[in-house]
């Protein structure tokens, strides 16, 4: 029983982070209509800068946070100027985009794996060989801490949405375009705007992962392939729904990699996915926009 | 004779549509690539140039399969290897543990990838767009870690094959003869879809679905049969493929890249055109090629092959033919529908 | 008040042809209007050129001795021209409350859109009732009501409506009418583009004809609707209906 409930935890502190990583992913796809199949590689640049700033400069991973997400904020919005801007409103366009969102992906690990090559890397802060001890209860600290981030930037974003005058105008995006238009929000800008958002969580996302897991260039479609599945699970577009789907499928998964080995975790997500496309392909929240 | 009309009643014999000049471009061709190996008997040392050539048909029929579910039916599949991984596996399997040889088995193995590809469609074409694509991605990271973890096949450490007992100087004929056949009969399929009613069909899926279920076209099954189609030669080439090799792994049929260079062979040549796919893979392996002499199949290579995705998306994304097509400057040699 | 000329403006949709091919329009202050034309003329389009959410192609529009051509949806709406378009276009999951704020969205000062929140509700008691609701749970009759108060939330000088009755019950198209009337007594220039001509022809001062694009016939609404080609042409109907 303790065993089940220590699964279960562990479960729910990766589902956290899951959350946290799929944040931007569904924030892009709401008010733009655009599968980011590149946010996953995005992470990862975001985990090497994490990873540099470590050992160079002797940043906790954690504090990294700081530096990488104002940057990748910044690179969202150059990539979003480069690529998305003319062409996106178009749903006709949309399967190209998401094939540019595929080759950018590409380029990113290619980048990378030249560059720092494909050897297995994470940062090692005191805390990722930690753990504490609450009663029967063994839990690794790394975890723990990369969930308790993750819930405060899920949080702030939150609020930002639910609170801010910005928070309206991007809803109000993601609800109907042109009623959002309408009443005089500047949806190109809402959606550069988000686009650097989702950038910023994806630097979040790539310290936070940088402790937690090891990572190479190439893992950033496994990562991919995982935060899609439970965002269609919970509904392309919701981030409520994004946050059950990563909590649901990542206690499951866990349960699964306890019994039969970590190799088939992510098998969980995947054959998630094709049940869902089986049963009810919008998800459990989805917005009703085409699939 | 007249150029053929874009749709050209269904029933019409081909022949009586082809340009008498391309269809004598066709006949050369044909018999010139009939022909090569015999230059090999007669000169030697071409060992190189007939692995390009069969490399370079072998992906004829990759992209111009690819192009019926991904051109025609605008579903774009990103996982496509899959059906590759499936004849390869098949064709070592049979080998291996039955001594059959793929030149053999290849037909039947191309048929099992045609069957897992309606099976797989069945599930996946639930979803439109985006949801597609992603399910494809998810499709071979699965079959990566399912093949992984089969002992039967090697697992990580994959599976040997003999080397086909043949000179060194005529040991590539089998192959280069079988991938011609393949990239002859998948650019027929090709043209015969195109200028089916199951063409046309899917034409109208691709452009808009809704539209077309209304006005009665059966969209559920032309999805799925053009996905599995899509699957038969792509089988049948990995099924050749791994033989060639003498050695097959997953990480060799099941790396993203692989799928990935599927798409842009096909897209930079013109998806949704007979001769784009063609054209396609012509220019990507050249390019390929040079790259490769160059720079070495790094991850280099990976970043080339999304920046060459970038750049043809961005600038022409109907790719050669199409643009040129679309500006009404295709030659007539190559306007194939 | 209003006065916006629309000066042989072409326009259409991404890189399809034209819709609009040169329609010339001078909207008078102190009128109210009702354009009226068959499917694909080009009403709904032009509605969308006047308010910035379409770029004309060539041709432009001049609001009170400004050119307005090529001014973003928001700019547009700074000087005062509000537009409802078609199909209910609603925040669905927001409150009603939330809807009206979205309407002040450029007033950055909160207390001031609150306030004029309250002044739309006194028009609108049926809003007041269910402020906390989602916009999806109002029947279509008052999540017309609900758009209209939207657009009020500016203090628009000119409101443009595309087709408001639409999918809507007599009574309801009514009322939604007693509304306008409402606002034209208020001072505000209403556009309004209707498929039910006779209710739209009735409410408004000035008739507008469009087809293919352009301005086929205007003049004062009780002469359109009683002229015989028009009504031939595009109101075929009614002369059935007046006849039964």
């Amino acid at each position: 029983m303790v065993q089940n409930i220590q699964i279960m935890i562990l479960g729910l502190a990766l589902g956290g982070v899951y959350a946290l990583m799929a944040s931007g992913l569904t924030l892009i796809f709401g008010v733009m209509g655009i599968v980011n199949l590149a946010h996953a590689a995005f992470m990862m640049a975001a985990a090497f800068m994490a990873f540099f700033i470590f050992r160079d400069l002797g940043i906790d991973p954690i504090v990294s946070i700081v530096i990488t997400m104002p940057a990748m904020f910044a690179l969202g919005v150059i990539v979003y100027k480069l690529v998305f801007a003319r062409s996106f409103a178009d749903p006709a366009k949309r399967s190209v985009m998401v094939l540019m969102t595929f080759a950018m992906a590409l380029v990113i690990e290619g980048t990378l794996g030249f560059f720092f090559s494909n050897i297995y890397r994470s940062t090692t802060p005191s805390y990722a060989s930690e753990a504490i001890i609450a009663g029967p209860f063994f839990l690794p600290s790394a975890q723990l801490y990369a969930m308790g981030l993750s819930i405060v930037i899920l949080g702030a974003l939150w609020a930002m949405l639910k609170f801010s005058r910005t928070g309206y105008a991007i809803r109000a995006t993601m609800h109907n375009r042109t009623a959002a238009e309408v009443v005089g929000v500047n949806v190109d800008r809402i959606s550069m705007l988000v686009f650097g958002i989702g950038m910023a969580l994806a630097g979040a996302s790539g310290s936070v992962l940088s402790f937690v897991f090891s990572f190479y260039p190439g893992k950033h479609w496994e990562f991919v392939a995982i935060l899609l599945s439970l965002v269609v699970l919970g509904g392309m577009g919701s981030l409520l729904g994004a946050l059950i789907g990563a909590l649901s499928l990542s206690v499951v998964a866990a349960f699964v990699s306890a019994n039969y080995g970590p190799t088939w975790s992510p098998v969980t997500f995947y054959l998630a996915l094709f049940v869902i496309l089986m049963v009810r392909p919008q998800g459990l929240l989805g917005k009703k926009m085409e699939l | 004779m007249t150029q053929a009309a874009d749709n050209a009643h269904p029933g019409a014999p081909v022949a009586a549509n082809v340009n008498p000049s391309r269809r004598n471009l066709f006949i050369v061709v044909i018999v010139a690539a009939l022909a090569f190996p015999l230059l090999q008997v007669a000169v030697g040392g071409l060992n190189y140039y007939l692995h390009m050539a069969l490399f370079l048909f072998m992906n004829i029929a990759i992209a111009s399969s690819w192009n019926i579910i991904g051109g025609y039916a605008g579903y774009i599949s990103l996982g496509h290897n899959v059906f590759f991984a499936i004849g390869g596996y098949a064709a070592a399997i049979l080998f291996a543990y039955f001594g059959v040889s793929p030149f053999i088995a290849f037909p039947l193995c191309g048929l099992v990838s045609m069957a897992a590809g309606f099976l797989i469609g069945a599930i996946t074409l639930r979803a439109r767009g985006p949801t597609f694509i992603i399910s494809t991605i998810a499709l071979v990271l699965l079959a990566k870690i399912l093949l992984d973890n089969w002992p039967y096949i090697g697992g990580t450490n994959g599976i040997s094959l003999p080397l086909l007992d043949l000179p060194v100087e005529y040991v590539k004929f089998p192959f280069y003869y079988a991938m011609l056949a393949l990239a002859i009969a998948a650019v027929a399929l090709s043209y015969a879809i195109r200028r089916s009613k199951f063409g046309l069909g899917l034409r109208a899926i691709s452009q808009d679905e809704t539209k077309a279920e209304i006005a009665g076209i059966p969209t559920r099954f032309y999805k799925i049969l053009a996905f599995a189609l899509s699957g038969l030669f792509i089988g049948m080439a990995g099924a050749l493929w791994g033989y060639y090799l003498t050695y097959l792994s997953p990480v060799i049929f099941l790396s993203i890249l692989v799928g990935a260079k599927f798409v842009l062979m096909t897209i930079l040549g013109g998806r949704g055109t007979v001769s784009g796919p063609v054209v396609g893979a012509i220019v990507f392996i050249l390019a390929n090629e040079f790259f490769v002499s160059q720079f070495g199949a790094s991850e280099l290579n990976i970043a080339a092959t999304g920046l060459a995705l970038v750049v043809v998306l961005m600038f022409f994304p109907e790719g050669i033919v199409g643009t040129l097509k679309k500006k009404g400057r295709l030659p007539k040699l190559l306007d194939w529908d | 008040m209003a006065h916006i000329e629309i000066n042989n403006v072409v326009a259409g949709y991404g890189s399809g042809p034209d819709i609009l091919t040169g329609i010339t329009l001078k909207i008078e202050p102190d009128r109210s209007y009702c354009i009226i034309g068959p499917n694909g003329a080009g009403k709904s389009t032009l509605l969308k050129v006047i308010c910035g959410l379409l770029q004309p192609r060539s041709g432009n529009v001049v609001f009170n001795g400004t050119n307005m051509t090529g001014l973003r949806p928001d700019e547009v709406l700074q000087r005062g021209i509000c537009f409802v378009p078609q199909d209910r276009s609603l925040f669905p999951d927001m409150t009603v409350r939330e809807n009206l704020r979205m309407g002040g969205y450029i007033l950055k000062d909160r207390a001031e859109v609150d306030r004029r929140i309250e002044s739309v509700l006194g028009m609108f008691p049926v809003l007041a009732e269910r402020l906390g609701q989602p916009a999806k749970t109002l029947s279509g009759g008052q999540q017309q009501q609900l758009l209209i108060g939207r657009a009020l939330v500016l203090r628009p000088k000119v409101i443009m409506l595309d087709e408001p009755t639409l999918g809507l019950a007599p009574k309801i198209s009514k009322q939604i009418f007693d509304s306008m009337n409402q606002l034209k007594a208020a001072g505000i220039s209403i556009i309004v583009v209707e498929q039910n001509a006779r209710l739209g022809l009735k409410f408004a001062d000035w008739g507008c004809v469009l087809d293919l694009g352009r301005m086929v016939f205007e003049g004062p609404s009780g002469t359109v609707l009683s002229d015989r080609r028009i009504e031939e042409l595009y109101l075929g109907r009614l002369r059935k209906e007046v006849a039964a």
